[in-house]
């Protein structure tokens, strides 16, 4: 009896100790020393065509191990981001960030690593001017190294226009639409030849558009000193109103956005015209080959685009300043963004470089996998005379809740049919409630 | 001076051993160190939260920038008045009143005919536990594809039979009904099992006399197996309810490319979903907080009204079976 009851005694101790092991144990860490074996985390999303560099760094660099943690959208990544951050635990010791996001990140740049601490002023003549402005914070900091950008070019698929009776060849399309002085108002004309011919869509859904319309004005959603613009914007409600009649005359095919029925839209004439950023090259070919499409598909890419030079998206590689190895891990972010690196990043995703000496490397503006895609267009080059004139856009905070949530609604309105009026004032409504009440 | 007779007792307190002392404290102590393990671990992942989202939910308070001003109960009076989460509270109840009543039904059907002697017994009761076996997120993938506008089966189907195509993801009851699909299909099974248990316990004897009394099949269900199995049918409803208030993943992960999470229009973005966009979409904690903590409520008030209703049910059917057996006693007086 005496015997069991110690054992208990005994046993409810060891049990007691080892919770308090768990509940202090993973605050113990092991001290940072860069010259030893290290590992970096290193988390980015969706396809940004970094993956097959990391092997390379690692044989370079035989005391560096990586993990890499790729996240499969940019949606998911920015939660992932954000909870991490306001948690202020489980950060990696490279995030990447999205162009879109620099509005909250800007909020709290102080918890990323200035890169001039780890030589970033050395470098910082790489990137294309405007790129290293996004990446600045209010106080001079550089915080993010530039990988990408994202110059839109009009995709289109040759097949289509032919069968319509509309020029099939890259130049022939850039001159209907108007070449360098292409309007939206030429596009969405040539869209309504289009339907008439075929009865078929010009472009797949409207939320590209108007997010192609947004963003090439010099200032979006926010102005430059960082006040809401869109009630009472003349600009922006001018091309709304062409946006719905457009989607009214049917130019718009109401495809689900990132979705596409599996690829299937791609391959099945649902709409000739699709806004194409460098980076959305690789999603084109990889949905047109998920619906069992290739290179005979037809989809070719031109060097135009609609309402003058646009950007959409691009990312940025920073360091936050929970890393036990700041120094390492701006290394290996200063690495990836040089000009052998990005280019090969561009071969493997189309993901355009923001560095000025690889956008013009032979790697780039030659064949790859991409150029055999559409059509042995020279994407690279034509990315970098879209590139041209691209001015950066402030981002506000709520940026991408004025995109996704105040206008996402409405584009879905007006893709259904609402008249572009009522779909107007009901963001307006929503961005009442959701942006300037919150 | 009359604390010297106090004082008396402890020398003799002292003069036991070690080891007794040791004993003593073993006898009265270590039950509670039985027990703090679940205390320890619910105070640090229940109570805690519960009581530091209530904090939160006093603040203005920004996901990124941290806590800023106390502002009092102004997210909660923000949030009663938000028409958006009244939104979200009627699409949690529809979603829950849509899903939980045909499921009851199937899986109280499906229980039923379980209960009979069938072939391969263990075959057929494995079968209604699988998909209940998939992870919701698997289950959301499929059916969000199957729902799909343009290319999903189930419309293509609608289509072949001559009808319209259904725009699962942009009307707000069709959208309701897949998900609501989407639930059923995963619990009616794990709700069958529950009640086929239940009735395996009914004495099959009283089957016995009722059929040789002339009842049929449907007498016997009516009669004897439904009023057998109130307790647990309660309890089955009960955790259906909690688990419809919560309903998280499928909405999530139908139009799993929404730019808004629970549908473009929000026409099925239930609370739990409206908190998430909330917190991490919109990136305000404090009203999440308050949103969790008006759910929190919700869920206990229904909670308590289950648990009464609960009650007068189980009395009631006490009383039934004293007066009926009052009645049995009758001729014989």
């Amino acid at each position: 009896m005496i015997f069991s009851r110690g054992t208990k005694a005994t046993a409810a101790i060891a049990a007691a100790a080892a919770l308090a092991m768990v509940a202090t144990g993973c605050s113990q860490s092991p001290a940072a020393d860069d010259n030893g074996p290290i590992t970096l985390t290193i988390t980015t999303f969706g396809t940004m065509g970094l993956d097959g560099l990391y092997a390379q760094y690692e044989k370079d660099h035989p005391n560096i191990t990586i993990k890499a943690t790729n996240i499969d959208t940019g949606g998911n990544a920015l939660t992932d981001w954000k909870t991490k951050q306001a948690a202020g635990n489980g950060l990696p010791d490279i995030q990447a960030v999205e162009e879109g996001w620099l509005g909250q990140v800007m909020g709290v740049s102080d918890s990323f690593v200035d890169l001039r601490d780890f030589g970033a002023n050395d470098i910082k003549d790489r990137w294309v001017p405007w790129k290293l402005g996004q990446a600045t914070d209010p106080k001079g900091r550089i915080i993010g190294y530039g990988t990408d950008i994202g110059p839109e070019g009009l995709c289109y698929n040759s097949k289509l226009f032919e069968a319509a009776g509309l020029p099939g060849d890259r130049a022939g399309v850039a001159s209907l639409l108007g070449g360098p002085s292409a309007t939206w108002d030429k596009f969405f004309e040539v869209g309504k030849q289009y339907h008439a011919a075929t009865g078929k869509a010009w472009y797949d859904q409207s939320g590209f558009v108007w997010n192609a319309m947004v963003n090439e004005q010099a200032e979006g959603y926010y102005t430059k000193s960082g006040d809401l613009n869109v009630k009472d914007n003349a600009t922006l409600k001018g091309l709304w109103m062409q946006l719905a009649d457009a989607a009214k005359s049917g130019l718009s095919s109401n495809q689900s956005q990132w979705d596409w029925g599996g690829g299937k839209a791609f391959t099945d004439g649902s709409f000739a015209t699709f806004v194409c950023p460098g980076w959305m090259l690789g999603v084109v070919k990889g949905q047109v080959e998920a619906a069992g499409g290739d290179n005979t598909s037809g989809w070719d890419f031109a060097d135009v685009f609609p309402g003058g030079a646009a950007n959409w998206g691009g990312s940025f590689l920073t360091v936050p300043t929970t890393s036990k190895h700041q120094k390492a891990a701006a290394e290996l972010a200063a690495w990836l963004t040089d000009v052998p690196q990005e280019v090969a990043a561009f071969q493997a995703a189309g993901t355009f470089p923001s560095v000025a000496a690889a956008q013009s490397d032979a790697g780039v503006t030659g064949p790859s996998d991409l150029t055999k895609f559409f059509n042995d267009a020279p994407v690279g080059q034509i990315l970098g005379s879209r590139a041209n004139g691209v001015v950066a856009q402030f981002k506000g905070p709520d940026d991408s809740i004025i995109q996704e949530q105040v206008f996402g609604p409405s584009v879905k309105e007006i893709d259904s049919g609402t008249d572009g009026e009522t779909a107007w004032n009901d963001a307006l409504k929503l961005l009442d409630q959701l942006v300037v009440n919150k | 001076m009359s604390s010297l007779a106090g004082r008396a007792t402890t020398p003799r307190a002292s003069r036991l051993t070690l080891r007794q002392k040791l004993g003593r404290w073993d006898v009265r102590y270590s039950p509670y160190v039985y027990i703090a393990p679940f205390f320890v671990l619910f105070g640090l992942v229940g109570l805690f939260p519960l009581a530091y989202t209530f904090v939160v939910s006093l603040n203005k308070w920004d996901l990124l920038q941290g806590p800023g001003e106390w502002i009092g109960f102004d997210n909660f009076r923000a949030e009663l008045a938000d028409p958006l989460f009244w939104n979200s509270i009627a699409n949690t109840f529809s979603i829950f009143l849509i899903s939980a009543i045909p499921q009851l039904i199937f899986a109280l059907i499906i229980a039923a005919v379980l209960d009979q002697n069938l072939r391969a017994k263990t075959f057929w009761r494995m079968s209604v536990i699988l998909p209940y076996v998939v992870t919701p997120v698997a289950v959301a993938l499929i059916f969000s594809n199957l729902f799909g506008e343009k290319y999903g089966l189930v419309n293509n189907m609608l289509q072949g039979l001559g009808l319209d195509p259904v725009l699962w993801k942009t009307d707000a009851l069709p959208g309701q009904l897949a998900i609501a699909t989407m639930v059923n299909w995963r619990w009616t099974g794990y709700n069958a099992l529950i009640l086929l248990a239940a009735m395996q316990a009914v004495p099959r004897d009283i089957y016995e006399s009722a059929a040789i009394d002339g009842a049929g099949a449907a007498r016997r269900f009516f009669s004897i197996t439904i009023p057998s199995i109130r307790p647990t049918f309660i309890f089955v409803i009960i955790t259906a309810t909690i688990g419809g208030l919560q309903i998280f993943t499928e909405p999530k992960l139908f139009d799993a490319s929404s730019s808004i999470p629970g549908g473009v229009f929000r026409q099925y973005q239930t609370t739990v979903l409206y908190l998430w966009d909330m917190a991490f979409n919109r990136g305000n904690f404090g009203k999440a907080a308050a949103i969790a903590w008006i759910l929190f409520l919700i869920i206990v008030i229904i909670g308590v009204v289950n648990f009464l209703l609960s009650r007068r049910i189980a009395s009631g059917e006490s009383a039934r079976l004293s007066r009926r057996e009052r009645k049995k006693l009758e001729p014989r007086s």
